[in-house]
């Protein structure tokens, strides 16, 4: 028993000392800084963004560190950025800024792990935005800031970094949506699906379509007609949901999938890296470089296909999809400043256009969209013409995406194959009735 | 053993009450009975021993009430306080745009449960630092000399070896296991998810909303799915921890003939499946397996197929094959277990089995069968509940799809619980149900490990086997 | 005479049967290891370094390693990490464990058994639930992401006396006798331990260490969740997890394939230099649970 007890206390003693060692660091983020100086923000943007973020240089904005998460292969490009908006704004030569690795999807997750040791400033695709504002890990962005976004960008963009009333982010690219890569040797006629397809099976090769996806899956639904959007208030949660998949023209949608997975030329997925033996892949524009070397000299883009059903027609849609550069919220004000700056810095006309010189992605900023370099490349174009064919991608709920894998995974396992038009439209239904769930509908 | 389950549920129940009052009673007899020194203890513990030149035990008495009160101070009543409600006061932003967090029940609950448990701890030791105070008089009033420093600094090292080697490793699963348990099960009474999220929201309290959830069988509800998940998962670990006991025997047997040569290369070659690492090998394998991949581009290129076969999309298909693979997972290690045990088998016994005319099958059945069986045993249920919870085959392997309009909560066919609740909790955020989950994972488990460990022979007598 | 030529021939036969199907299973269980040695050679021109439906490259090449060793990688930062963690993780829990062995294996002390059957239920509890909760513990003793390395060894090895089954298993087969003998000639516990049982014990503990000293190498999601943000505290298998996981990273699949050869090679010559311990740890130790 003494011994026990001896145990007990040199073991007990430890976990005291330790846990009350770190008591301190969370007492501290609980102090509330409701009178610190409301004179910090930064005079923004109206025109050409990034020498209107100089502020007056004898405020002293204190030091820190910031961190920043942007995907790999954009982080030396942002390295340098950040070193040219330093040497721009002497006077937040106190920060030092870090940038990391980290892909876009992992951001979102890793925000909402644990909004303290997330990033300041991250990159991240549209579509994590509801969760990421009801996570707590994203700073409405509001005066001349929220004017910059609004008016310097174009609206999907714009309208892609709110929820609700709110704007939470600056856009960073609009070219988050898909198009279709081929191989000139292969597919003869790019502007039919069944086209597209018949060359792939005669050749021997894959059609790739990542038709299990809640992002892919879309261009069959909008491209005949249906709709489906949420709305969200600005905590982040749904109000609304507008559905009509489970009508004449969602059937049709719903048909036209099932066909393709029919065909043995049809492959399904959109990475082009993990992609074998490509005729025709349905992909965006962060593929360019590898469909380039791919299919060398008979690399070639267009929009999306059309495609037929019992004789109706329909010209494939889809999303319209943005990158994101959000700041989560900030707890000292002068550090939120050189915050705001920098991320307004890193989604500027210029920087854009650099972005698309390093990396090929395509510009969100109005005035960028317009550079000759960007209206050139061929990607970009085919990704215009299909944006042109597609809604921008607002919010949607997490359960959303999943639910749109079971669709196509259970249409994929061939379970659809011989359902005749009634069974598919109960399908419908289902997916409609968990849809609207989502919402509290 | 036997006779104290045998006493029954009630029995313990009532000697636990009956235990509770005898310690009060001690302890107030204690204080009665006791002299100034042991009634200072009360307040003040060490005191006594301290005073009675007990320096090591006294030393660590009032180390721990002070600890225990500095740790209340500085950090545990400030969560304690809020653990009924798990915090009021949501996040707002100030004027200038920085943001004020308000309270975080996450951290309230973690936080006020370690309090908990350490004010259970803390009335232990207070407990022991009575019944020490008692025992020092006694044997002062007997005239025993009481133990020197030195002895009992011998003694951890000697009858009290044990314990000194226990401590340390017990603290560690304490806070690293227990603790984080506790935790679990308590965000299964809540309503923690995506919507409810710390720092920024609040959470609290909701009761057994969400185990209602998990047995509601309407279109949302996880009812179904469960079902089909717990089913699965059941057959799976049945599955891989049988077939790949038997297979991984055959091969061992295999090795072990007589005449074969080289018997270390080929076991060498099989323990590499052991050394690759898993998410390496298996995220391969898996590729392999693809529509586009190299199993179904060879049989297509020989001609053998027309278009590929869907090794992954079709769910039947997919339960298979991920069986399949998991035999090369697993035979390799049985291979090793089994190695050892088969020469263990005294050889006059297949002698004499062999005079009478029994054939390999026969001596297989009638011989190495029970025998491995009797001393597996406790492996074989390792290798089940390790099975139950086989994260790594069913991730990397097929990420638990194809999923299916059927399955809710992002569940596939090939989903096991425990992979089910890591997408929950990382796609999702959705802590309340992975929770739930996580408690049913628990219950399965538990329910057929005791089962199977009770008829086990060789577990039941520890002593026996030396 | 003829009676044992038949049965020689007979042995013959089986033996040449069970040599065909041990050729079979080896190449059946090699098959994998040799598609990624083969892809790990690919050159990057070909197919771009991602994923090919073929088995022989057409181009074999060094393009993937020299990716690795080079400056543009901080390949060798991670496995350095990985190392370290698997160094020390192997140390600590190798002791916890034998600790924890030892007291259950020679000790009969009240409560013994319900500790043992409270850290058997313990074990049934599935891991992944606790991993936020570990996250926001280690943070606060500032062990997640810049100190996430020693968070990962202290995570790694601070429960790991729960696996105490087989390693008391082992000991459970050493005659109690020889303890005995030892305490009648004045030994304490301490030195019983340390001077006549470790040295037993040879294949248990390299069992023990070379289990411990794997399981980091593996580590893909509990060591994402804790070093996450921070790429200087990766571990070899978060990272290189995310290259064939995360759509940014075009073109790694090769580099996936080299990156996994240079983790199993050494992991592999270690195993076949300790496979006769680990053999018989897990012998002696697994069967008695």
């Amino acid at each position: 028993m003494k011994k026990r007890v001896i145990a007990l206390a040199v073991s007990a003693a430890m976990v005291l000392s330790m846990l009350t060692a770190c008591g301190g660091s969370t007492t501290e983020t609980q102090a509330p800084a409701t009178d610190a100086p409301a004179a910090t923000e930064a005079p923004a943007a109206d025109g050409g963004a990034d020498e209107t973020t100089a502020a007056p240089a004898d405020v002293d904005y204190g030091s820190g560190e910031i961190t920043i998460w942007v995907a790999e292969n954009v982080q030396s490009f942002t390295d340098e950025q950040v070193a040219a908006f330093m040497e721009a704004n002497p006077q937040y030569a106190g920060y030092t800024v870090r940038t990391e690795p980290v892909g876009e999807g992992d951001a979102a997750n890793n925000m909402i792990t644990d909004v303290e040791g997330g990033a300041d400033i991250f990159g991240f695709a549209q579509d994590q935005l509801a969760r990421l504002v009801s996570a707590g890990a994203l700073m409405p962005i509001t005066g001349d800031y929220a004017t910059f976004v609004a008016e310097q960008n174009d609206a999907g963009a714009a309208g892609a970094a709110k929820m609700g009333d709110t704007t939470f982010a600056f856009p960073m690219t609009s070219d988050n949506g898909y198009f279709l890569y081929y191989d000139k040797s292969v597919v003869t006629d790019p502007s039919s699906l069944d086209a597209i397809v018949a060359d792939c099976e005669a050749a021997g090769k894959s059609f790739y379509m990542e038709i299990n996806s809640g992002w892919y899956q879309p261009a069959f639904f909008f491209g005949a007609g249906c709709t489906l959007t949420y709305d969200s208030d600005d905590m982040g949660n749904f109000t609304n949901c507008n559905i009509d998949y489970a009508t004449d023209k969602g059937l049709t949608a719903l048909k036209a999938i099932i066909n393709l997975h029919k065909s043995p030329a049809f492959v399904n997925g959109s990475s082009l890296s993990s992609a074998t033996n490509v005729g025709a892949i349905v992909d965006g524009t962060w593929d360019s470089g590898a469909a380039q070397d791919l299919f060398g000299d008979n690399y070639a883009c267009a929009k999306l296909p059309t495609v037929t059903v019992d004789g109706t027609t329909f010209q494939l849609g889809g999303f319209g999809g943005f990158k994101l550069i959000g700041i989560k919220p900030q707890t000292d004000a002068n550090k939120m400043a050189v915050c705001l700056a920098l991320a307004q810095y890193l989604s500027s006309a210029d920087v854009q256009i650099a972005r698309y010189k390093a990396a090929g992605w395509g510009p969100s900023n109005l005035t960028a969209q317009q550079s000759e370099d960007v209206k050139a490349d061929v990607a970009l174009s085919a990704l215009a013409e299909q944006l042109a064919l597609t809604i921008p991608q607002g919010q949607y709920p997490n359960d959303y995406w999943s639910l749109a894998t079971s669709l196509g995974d259970t249409v994929i396992a061939g379970e659809y194959d011989n359902a005749t038009d009634d069974e598919l439209m109960a399908v419908l239904q289902e997916f409609e009735t968990t849809c609207k769930s989502y919402a509290g509908q | 053993m036997e006779k104290k389950q045998s006493s029954g549920v009630f029995g313990k129940v009532s000697a636990f009450f009956k235990g509770i009052v005898a310690n009060l009673a001690e302890i107030g007899t204690t204080f009665i009975e006791g002299d100034w020194k042991t009634k200072v203890s009360y307040v003040i513990m060490g005191f006594g021993p301290l005073m009675r030149k007990q320096f090591l035990r006294g030393a660590a008495f009032l180390a721990i009430e002070i600890g225990f009160i500095y740790y209340m101070v500085a950090f545990g009543a400030h969560y304690l306080k809020d653990i009924t409600t798990l915090g009021t006061q949501g996040r707002g932003f100030n004027p200038d745009g920085t943001v004020r967090y308000g309270d975080n029940s996450f951290l309230i609950l973690l936080f006020g449960l370690l309090s908990i448990v350490l004010i259970l701890v803390f009335i232990i030791v207070w407990r022991m630092n009575i019944s020490e105070n008692r025992r020092e008089e006694k044997r002062l009033k007997e005239g025993k000399p009481l133990p020197t420093v030195k002895h009992d600094i011998m003694s951890l090292l000697d009858e009290k070896f044990g314990l000194t080697l226990l401590a340390i490793p017990t603290l560690g699963i304490f806070v690293f296991v227990v603790l984080p348990i506790i935790f679990m099960i308590c965000i299964a009474f809540t309503n923690y998810d995506a919507n409810h999220q710390a720092p920024a929201q609040l959470f609290t309290w909701v009761g057994l909303e969400n185990f209602k959830n998990l047995f509601s069988f309407g279109t949302t509800g996880f009812g179904g799915t469960f079902i089909t998940i717990l089913i699965w998962t059941l057959i799976w670990a049945f599955f891989a921890t049988f077939l790949n006991y038997f297979m991984g025997m055959a091969v061992a047997i295999l090795i072990n003939k007589k005449g074969i040569k080289f018997k270390k290369l080929w076991r060498t070659i099989l323990v590499m499946t052991i050394a690759v690492p898993q998410f390496v090998s298996l995220l391969y394998v898996s590729k392999m397996f693809a529509a586009d991949g190299l199993v179904n581009a060879y049989l297509m290129k020989w001609g053998i197929i027309k278009s590929a076969i869907p090794f992954w999309t079709n769910a039947t298909m997919a339960k298979i094959l991920i069986i399949v693979i998991n035999l090369w997972v697993g035979i390799p290690y049985v291979m090793l277990v089994c190695t050892g045990l088969l020469m263990n088998i005294p050889e006059d016994l297949y002698e004499s089995a062999r005079i009478d005319g029994a054939n390999p099958l026969q001596m297989f059945i009638k011989i190495t069968l029970p025998y491995m069986l009797f001393v597996t045993g406790p492996f074989l249920l390792t290798q089940f509940t390790g099975n139950l919870n086989n994260f790594n085959v069913i991730y990397l392997l097929s990420g638990g799809g194809p999923q299916h309009m059927k399955l809710v909560g992002g569940a596939g066919y090939t989903d096991l619980l425990v992979t089910w609740l890591y997408k929950m909790t990382i796609n999702d955020t959705n802590y309340k149900m992975a929770a739930v989950i996580g408690i049913m994972v628990f219950a399965v488990t538990a329910v057929v490990s005791l089962v199977v460990y009770s008829i086990l022979p060789s577990v039941r007598d520890e002593e026996g086997f030396q | 005479m003829k009676e044992q030529k038949l049965h020689m021939q007979h042995r013959k036969l089986t033996n040449g049967i069970a040599y065909a199907v041990l050729i079979l299973i080896s190449a059946i269980w090699l098959f994998p290891f040799v598609c990624l040695v083969l892809q790990s050679f690919r050159s990057y021109t070909e197919g771009n370094g991602g994923m090919v439906n073929y088995l022989l490259p057409k181009k074999f090449s060094l393009d993937s390693y020299k990716f690795l060793f080079g400056p543009d990688s901080q390949f060798f930062k991670w496995y350095g990490n990985t190392l370290i963690i698997a160094s020390f993780v192997a140390i600590f829990q190798t002791i916890f464990i034998l600790a924890v062995s030892y007291a259950l294996s020679r000790f009969r002390f009240k409560g013994r058994q319900l500790l043992m059957r409270f850290w058997l239920i313990l074990g049934m509890f599935p891991g992944f639930l606790s991993m936020i909760c570990l996250y926001f513990l280690l943070k606060q003793f500032g062990l997640t992401q810049a100190g996430a390395v020693p968070g990962l060894i202290l995570v790694g090895f601070a429960s790991s006396g729960m696996g105490y089954y087989v390693c008391k298993g082992y000991f459970d087969t050493i005659p109690k006798s020889l303890d005995e003998a030892a305490r009648i000639d004045g030994a304490n516990r301490a030195q019983i331990f340390a001077i006549l049982l470790l040295p037993l014990s040879k294949p248990i503990v390299i069992y023990t260490a070379l289990v411990a000293f794997m399981a980091p190498w593996c580590d893909y999601i509990f060591a994402s969740y804790i070093a996450f943000g921070y790429s200087n505290s990766y571990n070899v298998a978060v990272a290189m997890y995310r290259w064939v996981n995360t759509n940014d990273y075009q073109g790694y699949f090769t580099r996936f394939c080299a990156g996994g050869i240079l983790i199993a090679v050494p992991i592999t010559i270690l195993f076949m230099c300790l496979q006769k311990y680990y053999v018989e740890g897990v012998t002696g130790g697994a069967v008695k649970g």
